[in-house]
């Protein structure tokens, strides 16, 4: 299906659903669930998430690790798509086709195939947009994207920040509180 | 008798072989958080057989993670990725045994008079006067180590912003949580892990079990039933947590139902059992209590990662005839503070996040209009809800407030939560930038911990669902104990509410049937 050719009753939908899929953050180890054949990421996914990563985490000269070093894709797909009710799941595949194929009018050309400069410009013109699936596109793909980045933990060094501390505190259970007695 | 085990009575879906199940109780209770705990343990109390069907798992407090990430894949509803249909606000819930009171920021408040005054006036609510309601927050205060912060439980974060206060003269508010022995993890949104926290999971659910109530985890209810009119048990399913696959059928015969899965999931059950709507409110007059955050930037690093989640709350303006907004201090953790805000794409964000370390947050929460649906299409849930015009100018004035507190407590710049770039750099320029916000849909990013109002109470069986006792005017036997009763929003967390209103219907209920 051209991805361009998609109604405004679908475009709409596949906007709110990325939206809304963004917050949900990985489920890792022990909570992770059975990825299945219908929710695994597609060729185009793959390519749109990788390039998203690329413009939106640009670590060189910085003090972040650089992306390209972790499992990013993997965690959004093992995760995040693991989970995903087959509806919603449906829906984010749209919507990821209709962000390709928006920056063609103006930039010429898929965000996929665009140019790190263009590509950035294109997301930052949606995100600003008073088009509000457009808005909702941007934001929610970009977010999903640096978000499975910051839940993987080896990110965090970076930061100054020294992650969870209960164990390393030495710091012991209180338990179950006893029952009331009046 | 209380057997004074003190432990969970549990079984979940890795426990359960049996591709049918029959049981038989006294009670059948929806749901493990709030109203569910405590109804469970005042009805076991009472000498009855009390079931509790638990949609979510069994997460014990050995495996918290600590990390949100985790947290939200594990214990929140659609693994945190519940929202209204336009996606721009995030409505978190606790999905595990326990419900949100696993993680919540533990943060209480009683309802304000003004709030039963008005339930009493527009809804006939007469029965919670503040003298009743009182009676009921001593207990739950009790049972839960409902008290003030001490002094050093607090953060850097709300230790910059009440020095901000001082310098204003604005009055500080000191946080109540039902928590003991805080450690200041700051890990409230992922769980206590230590158990400090005094959620259901460790409180009222193992109370309830030492009066022989079982809880099954891993257990949707997918129909209440009924026989003229009056509540005889559920339909339920036991689903494999990794698979997603139904592993038995459940039926549950109980003469007494307690509906408490949540002002969301709630009007859900009762739309697809078909019952308890002659008034058509059902799912309606959904509110939320949407909150933006605005972070903002020091100029060395503060580190504000750990302390008290919450500490410090403003409530200055809180009542709606005040401006209806609360302002409360969080820490966040890396993946909350890569969301916050909108730097720009690419090198921008990089900096941003570089900042990290610099940065504090301070939350803007607004009391709404109960302007939502919550329904079911085609299998499918869905909140229907948008920010009302008039409430978003309220979140506007809350925001300018936010911001100049913000900037007398030291911040260099801020960044509003907003799609696209929006920096106030200094305090001149604080409403020129608010007054330009437009109330657009995915032009922010909201977040509501707080869904209430979706099975209103009330006196009038044409407005309201569940009658000022808890039980639902339409069938029977059929009690709602959450904070889907709510009849308006409430502008403070509703959470110390929901504590005394379900103990409340809980004595409701054995006054009706056990006395």
């Amino acid at each position: 299906m051209n991805n361009l050719m998609m109604n405004r009753r679908r475009f709409l939908k596949a906007a709110s659903v990325i939206a809304a899929a963004v917050t949900a953050l990985p489920a890792m180890s022990t909570f992770a669930r059975v990825l299945t054949d219908q929710n695994r990421m597609d060729a185009l996914e793959k390519a749109v998430f990788g390039k998203m990563l690329k413009i939106a985490l640009p670590a060189k000269g910085s003090l972040l690790i650089d992306p390209a070093t972790l499992p990013v894709l993997p965690t959004i797909e093992g995760a995040l798509l693991a989970g995903m009710a087959p509806h919603i799941r449906s829906g984010l595949r749209g919507g990821i086709g209709y962000f390709n194929g928006g920056s063609v009018a103006k930039y010429g050309d898929q965000f996929v195939n665009l140019s790190d400069a263009d590509a950035i410009a294109f997301v930052d013109d949606w995100s600003a947009s008073s088009n509000t699936p457009e808005r909702a596109l941007s934001m929610g793909i970009k977010k999903l994207t640096v978000l499975a980045y910051w839940a993987i933990p080896n990110t965090w060094g970076p930061l100054g920040y020294d992650g969870p501390v209960s164990e390393k505190w030495g710091i012991s259970s209180l338990g179950n509180t006893p029952e009331p007695t009046v | 008798m209380s057997t004074q085990k003190n432990v969970l009575n549990i079984k979940t879906a890795a426990d359960i072989q049996a591709s049918n199940l029959n049981i038989e109780a006294d009670v059948v209770v929806i749901g493990s958080g709030a109203g569910g705990a405590i109804n469970a343990y005042e009805l076991a109390k009472q000498g009855k057989k009390v079931v509790v069907l638990e949609a979510g798992p069994y997460v014990p407090s050995t495996k918290f993670a600590e990390m949100l990430a985790v947290a939200m894949g594990a214990m929140y509803q659609d693994e945190g990725g519940q929202a209204n249909t336009h996606g721009d606000i995030t409505v978190l819930q606790g999905a595990c045994v326990g419900g949100s009171t696993v993680v919540n920021a533990a943060l209480c408040f009683r309802t304000p008079d003004y709030y039963l005054d008005l339930w009493k006036k527009e809804f006939g609510l007469k029965n919670l006067t503040p003298e009743l309601m009182s009676g009921y927050f001593d207990k739950v205060e009790k049972n839960l180590s409902i008290t003030p912060n001490a002094k050093h439980e607090t953060s850097v974060g709300a230790d910059l912003i009440s020095g901000g206060l001082k310098k204003l003269g604005i009055e500080e508010g000191i946080a109540k949580r039902n928590i003991r022995d805080c450690v200041m993890s700051g890990f409230c949104f992922a769980g206590c892990k230590t158990d400090r926290k005094q959620s259901m999971l460790v409180t009222y659910l193992p109370w309830a079990c030492n009066h022989g109530a079982e809880i099954y985890a891993d257990t949707r209810v997918t129909k209440i039933n009924t026989q003229n009119s009056q509540a005889s048990g559920v339909e339920a399913v036991v689903i494999d947590p990794k698979t997603k696959e139904v592993k038995s059928n459940v039926t549950v015969k109980a003469p007494i139902v307690v509906l408490a899965a949540g002002p969301i999931q709630s009007p859900i059950i009762l739309q697809q059992s078909g019952i308890a709507n002659s008034s058509g409110q059902v799912g309606k007059n959904f509110a939320c209590h949407p909150s933006l955050s605005i972070t903002a930037m020091f100029d060395e690093a503060v580190d504000d990662f750990h302390g008290a989640t919450h500490s410090l709350y403003v409530d200055t303006h809180t009542l709606p005839e005040e401006g209806g907004y609360i302002l409360l201090n969080a820490v966040q953790e890396p993946v909350e503070a890569s969301f916050q805000s909108e730097p720009g794409t690419g090198k921008p964000y990089v900096a941003y996040m570089e900042k990290y370390r610099n940065s504090i947050r301070l939350i803007t929460l607004i009391h709404d209009k109960n302007v939502g649906e919550v329904k079911l299409e085609e299998g499918v849930k869905k909140i229907i809800y948008e920010v009302d015009d008039q409430d978003f100018e309220a979140m506007k004035k809350g925001l300018k407030y936010n911001a100049e507190i913000l900037f007398a407590s030291g911040a260099k710049y801020l960044y509003l939560p907003t799609s696209n770039k929006t920096i106030i750099n200094s305090v001149d320029e604080i409403d020129n930038v608010i007054d330009q916000l437009k109330n657009e849909p995915a032009r922010y990013r909201y977040t509501s911990f707080h869904p209430q109002g979706t099975c209103r109470m009330g006196a009038d069986p044409l407005k309201s669902v569940v009658n000022p006792y808890g039980e639902t005017h339409d069938v029977k036997k059929l009690y709602i104990a959450d904070a889907s009763l709510l009849p308006t929003s409430i502008g403070y967390n509703p959470s110390e509410t929901v504590y005394a209103l379900s103990s409340y219907i809980a004595d409701q209920i054995i006054k009706a049937n056990f006395s």
